[in-house]
């Protein structure tokens, strides 16, 4: 016992959600007087399956999805199972699949590295 | 020439609007030096509905850095001086008398009051740049949604489970704009929101008093003769 690494993320519960940890999903949903938190809610459930399925095992953590306005910014962290011109294709292929498919500006950040980070061993 | 330099000197959100198909956006506001790189913005977000490629958003980030050192720079003998007096198509001169608003109140709403202190830091600043003598500055108190479900899917209802959404709150109120003031600055804070902000914005007008009310009545009607009713 004690060699399952887990991330930042998944190591702190979610009563620490404004005090130690940030949010996955930032949109404008569940202020008070505002609407459209369902739409996002499956928007993000859409985009997350999406991305993990185009990038099959690649990506490590949670992608974060930030909407300013009328753009979608997706961004994950991938591993480097995949040669980069691989990476480039698929992250166009992402980029213009998703707008056509939203109707909106959808803007992907990626960034690489070796292995999942570790915070902590349970 | 201010409010460019501004836009050279605070990019904190990361210019979300740019990729945004909007054709009136402050890309004309920039000088002569920004106005190839603003005809390449307005270009590409105007070809395409759709967003632009990765190649042409790395060719209009290049474009904005090179220009960005230009700014302020005297091109000596440069073709932009032979043209004479330079007309922006984006900006129009009328003759109309602006509206002008006494109060304009900007209500930022958010989810993270870090978010909301660094918004509120850019927003004093880019009004003070422009000129805009700011009236008040406060932090209404938070509202809290809070709800109790049930823990278990089946039974168990005394175990139950907390939810709550915090909405803090940050009210900027500006005094005495002009319109076009209003439309500049408005549109600039708004542009750089950042993600899982929200904004309202309410106009206090000042209108001139309508000419039936501007003298009281007993002034103008004329003099009656008071008669003696008998009953």
């Amino acid at each position: 016992k004690g060699d399952k690494a887990v991330t930042y993320e998944q190591a702190h519960p979610p009563h620490y959600i404004a005090h130690r940890k940030g949010w996955l999903s930032l949109h404008t949903g569940n202020l008070c007087g505002e609407g459209g938190a369902a739409e996002r809610t499956l928007e993000d459930a859409f985009l997350r399956r999406f991305l993990g399925g185009t990038f099959p095992g690649c990506v490590l953590d949670s992608v974060v999805l930030k909407r300013r306005g009328n753009l979608v910014v997706l961004s994950a962290v991938l591993s480097r199972a995949l040669p980069p011109h691989k990476i480039y294709f698929l992250g166009g292929y992402t980029e213009t699949l998703l707008s056509h498919f939203l109707k909106c500006p959808v803007r992907l950040d990626l960034q690489t590295l070796p292995a999942r980070l570790p915070y902590k061993y349970l | 020439m201010a409010a460019g330099a501004l836009m050279g000197v605070l990019a904190p959100y990361g210019g979300c609007g740019w990729s945004c198909a909007s054709p009136s956006g402050p890309q004309g506001v920039g000088g002569g030096e920004k106005m190839a790189a603003g005809w390449l913005c307005r270009r590409l977000c105007q070809g395409s509905a759709f967003p632009v490629s990765y190649a042409s958003r790395i060719l209009q980030n290049q474009c904005f850095f090179q220009n960005s050192n230009l700014v302020g720079v005297r091109l000596a003998g440069s073709q932009a001086n032979t043209e004479g007096p330079k007309t922006n198509p984006l900006v129009s001169i009328s003759d109309e008398p602006e509206t002008l608003y006494k109060r304009v109140s900007l209500l930022v709403k958010g989810h993270d009051k870090a978010v909301l202190d660094s918004y509120e830091y850019f927003a004093v600043l880019a009004a003070k740049e422009l000129g805009i003598s700011v009236e008040k500055v406060h932090n209404p108190p938070k509202t809290v949604e809070r709800f109790t479900l049930l823990k278990s899917v089946h039974i168990y209802k005394k175990h139950r489970v907390q939810y709550e959404m915090r909405t803090h709150y940050l009210c900027l109120e500006l005094k005495y704009l002009t319109s076009s003031t209003a439309a500049v600055y408005l549109e600039y804070v708004q542009r750089n929101l950042p993600e899982g902000v929200a904004m309202e914005v309410k106009k206090t007008k000042i209108e001139k008093i309508p000419e039936h009310i501007r003298e009281p009545i007993w002034d103008t009607l004329p003099q009656v003769e008071e008669t003696e009713v008998k009953s």
